[in-house]
């Protein structure tokens, strides 16, 4: 049997998604779409020994040629002619849904209609006659629960029916006669005069009509479009005289009101508006005063989460390594390899995969955020202040959130900004946002020096970032981005309960690449430190004499006003460019975290070389202070609470400077990774480049005015 | 007539005019506001964005964008 193909539709938050995943489960490829920056979905999977393939088209809201998603979206239609479209329709929501459903109807699509989130229609009130909207609109309409597997069996069946039997409805678009008459007429000089359109000409002569550009330039390629062109202009004109209209005007009204009357007919609404949970919710979520507070906790909640049940679980891996490290010492002996394996590699990747299950638990978060709706309210909430703060507006928020978690999918989030100045905006200051990779060198230093405050000295970081961020973006919007921001509309989809599935999913999609760059970027760059540290040969490993050791003594003294001039916190920095975690890497490699006397020999380098150069005071007041603490957390060896690791630390930082690393840390040139995806998503080298230098400046000055204001305070 | 950005919570209204034009205009119409439809306010007590009811969606529109589109009282309910 033929495999059938078929691809999801429908508006953003119809559930869509909930539905591929539960057919498509882990088998699904995401890609971009050919030459787009729109990520594309697909997978397969049987149903009665049936493969079927199924494409996740973009949600959109409408056909037109404004935005690339809607293009990507029918560009899929008329060319690849999938056997089947399943539009998901939130059947709460079904009037404004039909309006893509007409559409694609308009494009001669096979469609079948997936009522989805019925129970939320229930609660409204909503009684939707689907037999009666079936007939109606001649395509078959099912209601399902994308959540469990309500409707699935018959959905299936009816997909596998129809794409053996298609049935195409134009002619039960009913738009009234003014629109008709002229559709029909622009119709007729294209079947006259073109041949060979892969879309159906009635579609076509709409879309004229509706001026849309695409489509216009298409006609014209041709050669043949002169007279339709001509027809089209002379119609527009008419619309124009008659109705004090425009054609596209009317042609919007004429959808609504074909609409109007199949949703007339076949759903009965309560007389007076229900009010539904989410109302209710949201009459506490967004209020006036408590909106705030409480997007605050939320955000305190998320990160107190992360670290409560991620530091231990960090602990296991780190001791899964040391392990790992301990019986290859064991078996091989000292030696090249040994080093090799255990300094570079379990050093170098090890300490950055201890922060995993941190990573992954921020993203589980922040996907539940996502899919329960709350981001949404998130962006309704600090409206307010983007817009008077920064000039951007709340749906800016939502690429800045997502950039505590990584930068990247915050970056590919502002594709859903319309605008390109607010997009470019929002792609500089997301880089501010305190993504998990600089988690871990905030929990090292943290760890080290300010013990019971850690939490609150990483919340510090954070705030700083956002403040930092809100300056830079207030800044940009009265220089290089003057202008207004794009307008703003946004759908504030219903709370739902987040599906575990849905949630891991999109947890995973994330998470998985940050593990990517641990098994490449950060596994080749940990090889290069280990040469770089091993080389010349015949010099102690990672000492001074070592060529990264020559490179940080070099660059060092341009640290020396933030506080941090050791050689080692400036080849920390070198390499943390590549990816910021590598901070802690380098530091592992470089102070032998991952080798599994790591305590002595952590404890060697800090007593024997640096605890000269620093205040000896301070090192071992701390120190001091700090193993009275660590022998009494003795049983959980979380990575930062190692004890051997933490005193070399403290023999090269002081609280204060270790902060002003931190802050730079937080603020300076964003990781590789983030430079390639601006570079991607602006394709032009120009802004990479600005956000390296800008971010560069910045970090220096800021970092400059805490140290040298911290001096001046007695810290 | 009064702009969409002075109108009370609750109350049912009909979009008279809409001072947007080309892509925004576009972007509304299919969210479902566009001449002669139906919209209501829910919230619209902070110096922000509003929150509307269109069609038993709820959409967040600026303060700025509901200030050009032209409301008045509707019968309908």
């Amino acid at each position: 049997m033929d495999k059938i193909r078929i691809a999801l539709a429908g508006n953003p938050n119809v559930g869509k998604s909930t539905l591929f995943n539960r057919w498509t489960g882990m088998r699904q490829h995401v890609g971009n779409w050919p030459g787009k920056t729109v990520e594309k979905k697909e997978g397969t999977f049987h149903y009665n020994q049936q493969e079927i393939e199924v494409v996740d088209l973009p949600g959109n809201y409408s056909l037109t040629a404004y935005s690339v998603e809607e293009v990507v979206s029918r560009d899929y239609i008329v060319h690849e002619k999938p056997d089947v479209i399943v539009n998901v329709i939130d059947a709460a929501n079904i009037e404004r849904n039909l309006y893509l459903t007409v559409q694609m109807m308009e494009l001669g699509a096979n469609v079948v209609l997936a009522l989805n989130m019925n129970k939320f229609a229930f609660e409204k009130g909503l009684k939707i006659n689907k037999n009666q909207l079936s007939q109606l609109l001649g395509v078959p309409v099912i209601e399902i629960e994308a959540v469990d597997d309500t409707g699935s069996e018959q959905l299936l069946q009816t997909i596998i029916k129809v794409s053996k039997s298609p049935n195409i409805v134009l002619g039960r678009l009913e738009y009234g006669n003014e629109v008709s008459e002229h559709v029909e007429q622009i119709k007729n000089i294209i079947d006259q005069d073109i041949s060979g359109l892969e879309a159906p000409s009635s579609w076509i002569a709409l879309k004229l009509m509706e001026d849309d550009p695409e489509i216009i330039k298409k006609i014209e390629e041709t050669g043949k479009g002169q007279r339709v062109i001509g027809e089209v202009k002379k119609i527009q004109r008419h619309f124009n005289d008659v109705f004090g209209d425009d054609a596209d005007a009317a042609i919007t009204d004429a959808r609504y009101g074909f609409i109007a009357g199949l949703v007339s007919e076949s759903v009965k609404k309560p007389k007076i508006d229900k009010i539904t949970r989410s109302d209710l919710i949201d009459r506490i979520v967004t209020h006036k005063y408590l909106g705030i507070p409480i997007f605050l906790l939320i955000m305190w909640l998320t990160f107190q989460i992360t670290f409560t049940v991620g530091d231990p679980l960090g602990g296991y891996i780190e001791e899964a390594f040391a392990l790992l490290g301990e019986t290859i010492s064991a078996n091989l002996g000292e030696g090249f390899l040994t080093s090799f394996i255990v300094d570079g590699i379990i050093g170098g990747v090890g300490g950055v995969l201890v922060f995993v299950p941190i990573i992954f638990i921020l993203f589980l978060i922040l996907s539940l955020l996502e899919d329960s709706g709350y981001l949404a309210r998130a962006a309704f909430v600090m409206d307010r202040f983007m817009h008077k703060l920064v000039g951007l507006h709340g749906k800016s928020f939502i690429p800045m959130i997502l950039g505590f978690g990584c930068a990247v999918p915050g970056i590919m989030a502002t594709r859903t900004l319309e605008n390109e100045r607010d997009r470019f905006l929002t792609m500089l200051i997301v880089p501010f946002m305190s993504c998990s990779a600089r988690l871990p060198v905030y929990a090292l230093l943290g760890a080290a020096f300010f013990s019971v405050y850690q939490g609150w000295v990483i919340f510090s970081l954070y705030i700083l970032g956002i403040v930092v961020a809100i300056i830079m973006a207030a800044i940009f919007k009265k220089t290089i981005f003057k202008g207004m921001s794009a307008p703003f509309v946004m759908e504030l989809p219903p709370y739902r309960i987040p599906t575990a599935k849905g949630a891991i999913i999109h947890m995973w999609e994330r998470g998985v690449l940050f593990l990517k760059k641990a098994g490449t970027l950060i596994l080749a760059l940990s090889v290069v430190i280990w040469a770089l540290s091993s080389l010349p040969v015949g010099v102690e490993y990672a000492s001074q004499e070592s060529i990264t050791g020559q490179i940080g003594t070099v660059l060092s003294p341009v640290f020396e006003p933030l506080g941090f001039g050791e050689w080692q916190a400036t080849v920390a920095i070198i390499y943390g460019f590549v990816a910021k975690e590598v901070v802690v890497s380098t530091f592992g490699i470089i102070y032998g975290v991952g080798e599994d006397g790591s305590g002595e020999n952590a404890e060697e380098t800090a007593t024997g070389e640096s605890s000269g150069e620093i205040s000896n005071e301070q090192a071992s007041g701390e120190a001091s202070s700090e193993s009275v603490d660590e022998t009494a957390s003795d049983e959980e060896v979380a990575p930062e609470e190692n004890p051997g690791f933490i005193a070399a630390i403290q023999g090269v930082f002081t609280p204060l400077s270790a902060y002003a690393y931190m802050v730079f840390v937080l603020l300076y040139i964003p990781c590789l990774a983030t430079l390639a995806t601006i570079r991607r998503e602006t394709n032009s080298w120009k802004w990479p480049a600005f956000a390296a230098g800008y971010t560069f400046a910045v970090a220096y000055v800021v970092s400059l005015v805490v140290y040298q204001g911290g001096l001046l305070l007695g810290f | 007539m009064m702009s969409l950005a002075m109108a009370t919570e609750n109350e049912n209204l009909k979009i008279v005019q809409i001072g947007h034009g080309g892509k925004f205009q576009k972007r509304l119409q299919e969210m479902g506001i566009y001449k002669d439809s139906q919209i209501k306010v829910i919230k619209n007590d902070i110096p922000g964005p509003l929150i509307v009811d269109v069609k038993g969606s709820r959409l967040i529109l600026g303060r700025g964008q509901a200030q050009k589109i032209m409301v008045e009282g509707s019968e309908y309910g």
